[in-house]
């Protein structure tokens, strides 16, 4: 059974990529949050018993389905206003690129020069920009096998799929993000 | 040779993935401060539940605990046939009584037939309706 403080530094160990995750799903930052708070409150709530060991594969399913339950609901709410839906959404769009440029430029500042960081953020914006573009389940397998750094079995257990669909999923989305990103000079 | 060039392919793809990820950390490390602070308050919150749910569960515990039959250590399935037996009884009991009563009104019966058998009078003398008329009015004489 995994001690409080146990628990403590696997939420705190995975919280800002969760929150990232979320956002590069669902684009809108009260979303995401709102999305992690759900997902570490079920696994505190229905899950904290469980071995340490075990917390990192729970927590990447609870946070899929929340991501999925989001989507869902918002599908609903989308299909009884879908005029006020459709409005929303593009404005909340265009506030996160904004905010994200400037947010990522602002910490940039303190450690590198004007040029290099200016760049820095530039690339980093791009490779976000083109993580979203993926299609939903290519940026899940992607993410988990690459960020989450979880191997082709944990992934498909965690998305639901066999272990093909998520070598497919990853290999496509490689290609795709690989290609985007030669296409605007990026090299890694 | 094919597998080697697979290999080589899914490595090639492997180590793209993760120099992209890796960008990837640097952008989730720095993080605007409020969202840093909204997430350790959900953080909090979440252990906060996490407390909540134990007291739950080491309460329920407790008082199945208190509970007689579980402080002994009986199985559920005990329980659940300890529960079933006054029903049985009752059902073993309704069919004896029906059984019992089916038999005296057996006999009873038999009794009837056996007086009739041994009478003087002959059985088809009682279908006889001169004879009951002559039964009827010897009755009310003697009354």
């Amino acid at each position: 059974m995994a001690t409080e403080q146990e628990l403590s530094e696997f939420l705190k160990s995975v919280e800002k990529r969760a929150f990232k995750r979320s956002v590069y799903h669902v684009r809108n930052d009260e979303s995401a949050l709102d999305i992690v708070q759900d997902s570490m409150m079920k696994l505190a709530e229905h899950y904290g018993h469980k071995p340490a060991a075990e917390l990192p594969m729970l927590f990447q399913r609870i946070l899929s389905n929340c991501t999925l339950d989001w989507f869902r609901r918002q599908k609903t709410r989308n299909t009884l206003f879908s005029n006020f839906g459709d409005f929303a959404q593009s404005g909340e769009d265009e506030e996160f690129d904004l905010l994200e440029t400037l947010n990522l430029q602002n910490h940039s500042d303190q450690t590198e020069s004007a040029e290099s960081s200016t760049q820095r953020a530039q690339t980093l914006h791009a490779i976000e920009v083109e993580i979203q573009e993926l299609p939903a389940r290519q940026r899940e397998a992607f993410l988990m096998r690459y960020w989450e750094e979880l191997d082709v079995a944990e992934t498909a257990v965690a998305m639901g799929c066999s272990e093909g669909s998520v070598k497919t999923h990853c290999s496509r989305a490689v290609h795709a993000l690989g290609i985007a990103l030669r296409a605007k000079g990026i090299t890694l | 040779m094919t597998n080697s060039h697979q290999y080589q392919h899914q490595l090639a793809e492997d180590r793209f993935g993760l120099s992209v990820t890796a960008r990837l950390s640097d952008a989730a490390d720095q993080l605007p401060y409020d969202i840093s602070e909204r997430l350790r308050a959900a953080r909090m919150q979440a252990l906060g539940k996490r407390k909540v749910a134990l007291v739950r569960t080491s309460s329920q515990l407790a008082t199945a605990g208190a509970n007689g039959t579980k402080a002994f250590g009986h199985p559920a399935w005990w329980d659940r046939v300890a529960a079933a037996v006054p029903l049985l009884a009752l059902v073993f009991g309704l069919v004896a009584i029906n059984m019992i009563q089916t038999e005296n009104r057996a006999n009873e019966l038999a009794e009837i037939d056996a007086a009739l058998l041994t009478d003087d009078l002959p059985p088809a003398a009682y279908t006889d309706p001169a004879f009951t008329q002559f039964l009827k009015i010897s009755s009310g004489q003697y009354q």
